[in-house]
């Protein structure tokens, strides 16, 4: 396969998101700017611009009528995804590190930095999703994680609550409405670095800074599947089609100038969903750590970004959808 | 989406030609929805030569959600507003062609993968027992002969933390990547320099090499014990070939006289091989 190579970014990239049906990809990065991309042939659609500091994190809702972007400059922003226009701006005390909205589109959470004697909240927001319609300042709640700060967040099925991963390596479970935490499980060594959600939110994935990632059920924390790597992990994705889970990482930017490319480990892996240790593949490109991996809901394609500012994006060749484990089939 | 196939324009040389002799066009389709175009004309040869071309038009419908073909006709925003539909050259790319080889046992794959690479940087797969072009399994060497790695660990050396060390460190000159001079073999200051200070108490010289024995065998002989500073292999000079010695100078004289252990008596080419310090010429 020939990746695309988008180059719509001057610095690393923090996350990069597929809209639901997969034809716009999201990116934002440390260069203060959002970037939308036709995830078919990689034009660059547009740009949002209005932050004043790196950008941490995108979402988008399910109609993809609105985006939202978390920033370093204590704001998370609302978009109009078909203009670029900023339609709200939440201001906060620090840093928003994390953004997510809803099952239903109607509630958004957004993970704020433990930073300056603030502590680290994750804050409900209500969304209105109405173009014309003003958004509410106020939030519906604001949740005080115990404990280590929450470094990202996901909420589970049907809203029932909210799945955090946390800087001591641990994942929790908070009800949102009460701000209490339900359940707590020590599930890494090292920070947790991404969680991502199964199509169904029944499971999710988390990557760490110890190397591994894990799959958990949602609704009791069971610890399901681990994979086990050579590199930190900051990204992990689940792949549909096919049953296997991406893993993406790498040594830490500040020591990449010292090593080679190929002691840096930064590749896609791709591990076998249900076997665990099986490790099945390997996609190579990146000339620095991924910082994060995206999958094309339809499971035909899947993106990276990277340290080194590019996105690239990958149309699986057919041989892929082909590919059977022998000892499953 | 529409994928039409459509007949190349002829150039106006030809056209030009046409006025001159207008030759029958036939043009016809078949039951499949294959058009022939039959043409004739002549050639540079003045020869007349009969042209059939087959064209075949096939719309390729390709469903897609509703939502997203509204999406695809949105018009560009932000820093892309006014440009015109398509990927822009600046901002999007095509990377050269990688593989994602699937297989159950990657791991091993990958690791064998590695070696073939590693060996391709020295141009040509090194048995380690002879230094032949082949697999060291495959070295007709294997059961009399001691690999050369383990040869070099068994000898007793007082600066056994610089070997290992200095192998992979060792820069490789043949492999056509650049190589500061600082890395370079010989990186005593610049290279005349480095030529007049050369020391002759780390000279080895080596005898009963094979006829066809090049420098390149040379160095991929003696690298591993440690920077080499100069190679000079006696050649013939009428037919080129080499007269069966060699002298090599290391940087370091611990170095040189770790090789001559190893290496003295060492079996290359069918022949075994004699080191010795070298004598000045003086």
């Amino acid at each position: 396969m020939r990746p695309i190579l988008l180059q719509g970014h001057t610095r690393s990239l923090t996350q990069i998101k597929y809209n639901r049906e997969g034809d716009l990809l999201f990116s934002v990065s440390k260069d203060q700017v959002v970037n939308v991309w036709y995830s078919h042939n990689g034009e660059r659609l547009g740009t949002y611009n209005g932050h004043v500091g790196a950008i941490w994190t995108v979402d988008v809702n399910s109609t993809s009528t609105l985006l939202l972007t978390g920033s370093a400059d204590n704001t998370a922003k609302l978009w109009e995804v078909q203009t670029g226009k900023c339609l709200h701006t939440w201001e906060f005390k620090t840093a928003v590190k994390r953004v997510a909205f809803s099952e239903d589109d109607a509630m958004a959470l957004a993970v704020t930095e433990q930073r300056m004697g603030y502590p680290g909240t994750i804050v409900i927001l209500s969304i209105k999703n109405d173009l014309e319609a003003e958004q509410s300042d106020e939030p519906i709640n604001i949740v005080y994680p115990k404990g280590s700060k929450a470094m990202a967040a996901e909420w589970g099925y049907l809203n029932k609550y909210i799945i955090t991963g946390h800087e001591d390596g641990s994942v929790a479970q908070y009800d949102w409405k009460a701000g209490d935490q339900i359940k707590s499980v020590k599930a890494h060594n090292a920070e947790i670095t991404d969680l991502q959600m199964s199509e169904d939110r029944t499971y999710f994935i988390t990557a760490s800074k110890d190397k591994s990632a894990q799959i958990f059920e949602s609704n009791t924390l069971n610890h399901l599947k681990k994979y086990m790597t050579d590199a930190p992990l900051n990204s992990a994705a689940i792949t549909p089609i096919q049953d296997f889970v991406i893993l993406g990482g790498g040594q830490d930017a500040m020591q990449v100038t010292t090593t080679t490319m190929r002691q840096g480990k930064f590749e896609c892996r791709f591990y076998h969903k249900i076997l665990e240790d099986v490790e099945v593949g390997r996609v190579k490109g990146h000339f620095g750590p991924i910082n994060t991996i995206a999958v094309h809901p339809d499971g035909k394609s899947f993106s990276s970004g990277g340290e080194d500012g590019y996105v690239r994006v990958h149309h699986f060749d057919e041989d892929y959808f082909k590919f059977k484990y022998p000892e499953l089939h | 989406m529409s994928a039409d196939i459509v007949a190349p324009k002829p150039s106006w040389a030809d056209e030009v030609g046409e006025e001159f002799d207008p030759l029958p066009l036939e043009t016809f389709t078949d039951e499949n929805g294959i058009k022939t175009v039959v043409e004739y004309k002549t050639n540079d040869d003045g020869k007349k030569v009969k042209v059939t071309r087959k064209i075949k038009k096939t719309l390729i419908t390709e469903r897609v959600n509703k939502a997203v073909a509204e999406r695809k006709k949105w018009t560009k925003f932000g820093e892309e507003r006014g440009k015109k539909v398509g990927p822009d050259l600046s901002t999007t790319s095509i990377g050269e062609q990688i593989f994602l080889k699937l297989s159950s046992n990657f791991k091993n794959a990958e690791t064998t993968d590695d070696n073939i690479v590693n060996k391709g940087k020295l141009k040509k797969i090194l048995c380690r027992i002879c230094k032949g072009d082949h697999f060291t399994t495959k070295c007709p060497y294997k059961d009399t002969l001691q690999p050369l790695d383990e040869l070099n660990t068994t000898v007793p050396d007082a600066s056994k933390d610089s070997a290992p060390a200095a192998e992979p460190a060792q820069p490789d000159t043949t492999s056509g990547k650049y190589i500061p001079p600082s890395l370079r073999a010989g990186n005593k200051g610049t290279g005349s320099d480095s030529f007049k200070e050369r020391k002759d108490d780390a000279t080895i010289r080596v005898t009963n090499l094979s006829e066809d024995t090049t420098e390149g065998d040379i160095h991929d002989l003696f690298r591993r014990f440690g920077s080499i500073s100069r190679v000079y292999l006696a050649r013939d000079r009428e037919t080129n070939v080499c007269k069966g010695f060699a002298f090599v100078s290391f940087q370091i004289r611990d170095d040189a006289s770790r090789a001559l252990q190893a290496i003295n008596g060492y079996g290359y080419d069918n022949l075994i091989l004699r080191v010795e310090w070298a004598k000045s010429s003086s």
